[in-house]
């Protein structure tokens, strides 16, 4: 696993619940992680991206997390029609057309170069229809050595590493998004 | 000895001491012109080397839905990062063979039913029963003509195309077994080949039942029916029918027509059976999709229910029992653990129901069961005491402060809705928040499962929402079965050539990931540039549902041909065969491509040429997997909602492998690097503006002349703009000359070409010099098939 680093006990959440109950016949579930983790991870990160998708479309404050990240350099493949509101705060997306099934499908791919020239290895996952983005996980964790990394307020047990489940908590949610923004180092 | 002639003409001289037992005597076939192609009644490997073309280029994508295997008692198995199972099968095969399994049973529904009908029909009709789908339709069948080689003339003449078909989808099964395949793309190759035996089911099915029961046969202008929740008129009895086979229950209008009643009872359907049996009778009305069964239901609004087969509630029965609503189950898929009572007189059978001695019967015998529904309708209809639907205002209070806020409902709802925060609202007083939710809710009955408080939360939701459920009701188009040979001679060219930019197939079931007017809005965009639509099944209906502030349903605001700016409506879940049957069409009716028994000759000519995409906004049922493999096996891509990931396997290109994006030039006798359209045949979306945008995109074919391409960028650039709020990355990649640039933004995009990705530009002819992947050539001719290139080489 690319920048994986360690992460110490009283960096994780107890096993959470899962965004649908059934979706459980997973052989090795996702870390649930606090912020910083996230924050590390991608700081330690060759080359990392953010994926954004549906929900920023509903939820002005995943806009303006996915900017943040933008303005510390880090990329973003903007899915689901959410280079729209992005665009209007002066971030440039990698790519707008291309749904996630097709940046999956590419990601999959070991000689694919990504949008910049080389390989994304760490993948953060920002405002997606949660089963949609399981069963993207779910590929990237079977056959690829990706790092994915799910941020939103469901636990993804298919990722590498993943929120706990904050359905119950929003604003705690966006809470921990700011922790992860806060914690990012410029890229240069 | 014994000889066994083939069709044909035999001459027989000098024989003696023989004798001759003649079996089916065939008739001398009036001349079928048209060449015998390579392929028909095709096995397995016959087409495999086309898959695996395809699969070169559109590469299965698998998102496993489980890390485990446990279809065998060597099992389970932990095949998570690929690892193999007991039986030596990794993760990517042993999912391949469950999209294969997944396809054997769509493609095996509709067989079945095609071959109940088929049967029923032959012992009604006689199997001379002449196949006429009207004076505009000279090329019937043709899914039938392409993959079986055979033109039917009779109904008796479709066995044989059932017979092929059958046997395909059980030699495709036993490949499943343990022990079968190691490689997932043969199992890819045989999910495309049940799926596309399932079109030759669907088209079987749907012919007997057109002919026979004399269906609309390509009628533009059909009637318009009511649709919806609030369809029903409540003084009269409501006979609800349910399913996907109408041969059931057809009889019950018959009858009702006979006794004179048809206008003193309601007949409405759920599911395709709806739509058949508006087809059959535009007195009957449409209720809606699966997912209105629980709502019909639970409002109490039928008198009694009539249940065939595929599609329907498992727990129809005890829905319709906690109503107190008697339910007849009428085919051997789905007896419903009811006792078989065809050999009892009606009366009887009457007694026992209105007495509560069962809550139900199996009844297939069409006479009995039309007299038992109708009576027992009555009778029901004259003890139903009047109550409010769903609950009473008590009740809904009771049901809502019953609520802890516990979230289990929320995290087993497939859509995880938020009937915590509703109820909590509730319980303050404001019920806003769960009447929203009727919107969204598929009343699957999941929550209700996990509710430790037994809240009946689809009756909070469906009683809060009323006004939102009742609103929806409209008019959709009888379905109208095939296009018309004559349409097709007036669209073949310009869809060809590009100038009609698009066919937009939208199809399937209702699993959509929001509400329903997403779907409308989705059609409505492409009508209004002028795409043709084509719909069937489920959408077909929810479309009928929703009206415009002037209170229009999009059919009655655009009309039933198949033309530019046109809607659609063929019917049924079998009638999803005619859209297939278009396409193929348009290869043979405008390039005089010939059909018999040529299957990968029209299949290349489809995804090189025909910009049709099919669309699957809410896919759930297996038939809707093998249906999409058998359009994606004849070039169609397909494009679903984000529920149709699990599925669990996509054929999804790679446009930056230019390597894999080439085709072989007829013209000029070239291998030629091309841009990558299409580059899915299959993949899902997030949204509805991704889903817009992705049709437009997936329209675009190598063909397409300058002013075609240019009409496609035009709508997919707007459209990309509009949604996505930028121009597609990819534009450039489907420029070819100056003359494919849509003309508002030519100077513009010219700018960007030269600017941006450093083509070489002249200014003053301002024309591209340099930079493209291909230059457009007025014959251009692909091909991505060797033995396609040679035979038109060789000409
Ligand atoms: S019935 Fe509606 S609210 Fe309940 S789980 Fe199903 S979709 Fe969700
Ligand atoms: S499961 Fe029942 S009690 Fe718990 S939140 Fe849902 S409706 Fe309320």
């Amino acid at each position: 696993m690319a920048a994986s680093g360690k992460v110490k006990k009283e960096e994780k959440y107890p096993p959470p619940k899962r965004f649908q109950v059934a979706d459980i016949q997973a052989s090795r579930e996702a870390t649930a992680v606090k912020p910083e983790v996230v924050s590390r991870m991608v700081n330690k990160a060759k080359n990392p991206v953010l994926v954004t998708g549906k929900y920023l479309l509903k939820e002005p404050k995943l806009v303006e997390v996915a900017v943040k990240f933008n303005e510390k350099g880090i990329p973003i493949i903007a899915t689901g029609g959410s280079s729209k509101p992005l665009i209007e705060k002066g971030v440039k997306p990698e790519s707008v057309v291309f749904s996630l099934h097709q940046i999956t499908q590419y990601m999959l791919d070991p000689e694919w170069k990504g949008f910049n020239g080389q390989p994304y290895d760490v993948v953060v996952y920002l405002g997606f229809t949660p089963y949609y983005l399981s069963r993207m996980l779910s590929a990237l964790k079977h056959f690829s050595k990706i790092t994915t990394i799910a941020i939103d307020e469901f636990f993804q047990p298919h990722a590498r590493f993943s929120f706990t489940n904050l359905t119950k908590h929003k604003e705690l949610h966006y809470e921990m998004l700011s922790k992860v923004v806060e914690g990012l180092e410029e890229r240069k | 000895m014994v000889f066994e002639l083939k069709e044909g003409i035999f001459v027989l001289d000098d024989l003696r001491n023989v004798s001759i037992k003649i079996g089916k005597v065939i008739e001398e076939e009036e001349e079928w012109t048209e060449p015998l192609g390579p392929t028909p009644k095709p096995g397995i490997l016959e087409l495999r080397n086309w898959d695996r073309k395809l699969m070169e280029r559109y590469e299965p994508f698998y998102g496993p839905m489980q890390d485990y295997c446990n279809l065998c008692t060597m099992g389970p198995c932990d095949l998570s990062m690929n690892k193999k199972g007991a039986c030596g099968i990794d993760l990517r095969t042993s999912k391949a063979r469950l999209v294969a399994i997944a396809c054997c049973i769509g493609a095996a529904a509709h067989t079945a039913h095609a071959r109940h009908l088929l049967n029923h029909i032959i012992e009604e009709y006689g199997e001379d029963l002449p196949i006429d789908l009207g004076s505009d339709v000279n090329l019937e069948a043709p899914n039938i003509r392409l993959i079986c080689g055979i033109r039917p003339k009779t109904i008796g003449d479709l066995r044989a195309a059932l017979d092929w078909a059958e046997s395909e989808i059980v030699k495709v099964l036993h490949s499943t077994h343990i022990g079968n395949e190691e490689d997932y793309t043969d199992y890819e190759s045989k999910a495309m080949h049940v799926g596309m035996a399932d079109h030759v089911g669907m088209e079987v099915a749907d012919i007997a039942q057109m002919v026979a029961y004399n269906l609309p046969k390509a009628e533009p202008d059909t009637p318009l029916v009511d649709t919806g929740f609030g369809v029903v008129d409540r003084t009269k009895p409501v006979i609800v029918v349910v399913g996907h086979n109408v041969m059931y229950a057809r009889p019950v209008a018959d009858y009702l027509e006979e006794k004179g009643l048809i206008d003193d009872f309601e007949i409405a359907g759920l599911c395709c059976t709806a739509h058949d049996m508006t087809r059959y009778n535009a007195k009957a009305k449409i209720f809606g999709p699966i997912y209105y069964q629980l709502r019909v239901i639970r409002a109490g609004l039928p008198d009694i229910v009539i249940s065939d087969e595929q599609c329907i509630r498992a727990d129809l029965l005890s829905a319709c029992k906690a109503m107190g609503i008697p339910l007849i189950a009428t085919s051997d898929a789905a007896c419903r653990g009811l006792p078989n009572r065809n050999d009892d007189p009606v009366d009887e059978i009457i007694k026992d129901i209105l007495s509560g001695k069962t809550p139900g019967v199996f009844l297939d015998d069409g006479e009995k069961l039309a007299e038992v529904a109708v009576k027992v309708a009555q009778e029901i209809f004259k003890r139903k005491q009047k109550k409010e639907l769903f609950l009473t205002d008590e009740e809904l209070k009771e049901e809502v402060e019953k609520c802890t806020q516990c979230m289990n409902c929320v995290f087993t709802c497939p859509h995880n809705l938020r009937i915590d925060q509703g109820m909590k609202a509730g319980q303050e007083g404001d019920f806003s928040k769960l009447a929203a939710l009727e919107e969204v809710c598929i009343a699957c009955g999941k929550c209700e499962q996990s509710c430790p408080k037994d809240i009946r939360i689809i009756n909070v939701i469906m009683k809060t929402g009323y006004q939102s459920l009742v609103s929806k009701t409209g008019k959709t188009r009888v379905g109208r079965g095939p296009i018309q040979d004559t349409e097709i001679r007036n669209v073949g060219q310009p869809i060809v050539f590009g100038q009609i930019p698009g066919v937009i197939a939208a199809v399937g079931c209702v699993n959509y990931p929001d509400v329903m007017q997403d779907l409308r809005d989705i059609l409505e965009e492409f009508l209004r540039r002028r795409y043709i639509v084509v719909t069937s099944g489920c959408h077909a209906m929810d479309i009928g549902m929703l009206k415009d502030e002037e209170g229009q349903t999009l059919y009655e605001k655009y009309p039933g041909n198949f033309d530019a700016g046109c809607l659609v409506n063929t019917g049924s879940c079998v009638s999803n065969s005619h859209i297939a049957g278009a396409v193929i069409k348009i290869a043979n009716i405008f390039a005089m491509r010939p059909l018999r028994g040529n299957y990968e000759e029209i299949a290349d000519y489809t995804l090189n040429r025909v910009g049709a995409v099919g669309f699957s906004w809410g896919p759930y049922s297996h038939k809707a997997a093998s249906i999409a493999t058998g359009f994606n096996r004849l070039g169609v891509p397909v494009v679903v909602g984000p529920h149709g990931t699990k599925y669990r396997r996509a054929y999804i290109g790679k446009p930056w492998k230019t390597e894999n994006w080439w085709v072989y030039d007829i013209k000029s006798r070239q291998k030629v690097n091309i841009e990558p359209a299409p580059d899915v045949l299959i993949a899902a979306v997030e949204t509805k503006e991704e889903a817009i945008v992705q049709l437009a995109r997936l329209c675009i074919r190598p063909n397409d002349t300058t002013q075609g391409r240019q009409i496609k960028l035009t709508h997919y650039i707007e459209l990309s703009q509009k949604y996505l709020g930028a121009m597609p990355d990819d534009w450039h990649i489907y420029v070819r000359s100056e003359a494919d640039l849509p003309l508002r933004m030519k100077d513009k995009l010219l700018k960007t070409l030269e600017e941006e990705y450093g083509w070489k530009i002249d200014w003053d002819k301002k024309k591209i010099v340099g930079g493209p992947i291909r230059h457009f050539d007025a014959g251009f001719n692909p091909t991505i098939v060797e033995s396609v290139y040679e035979k038109y080489t060789r000409k």
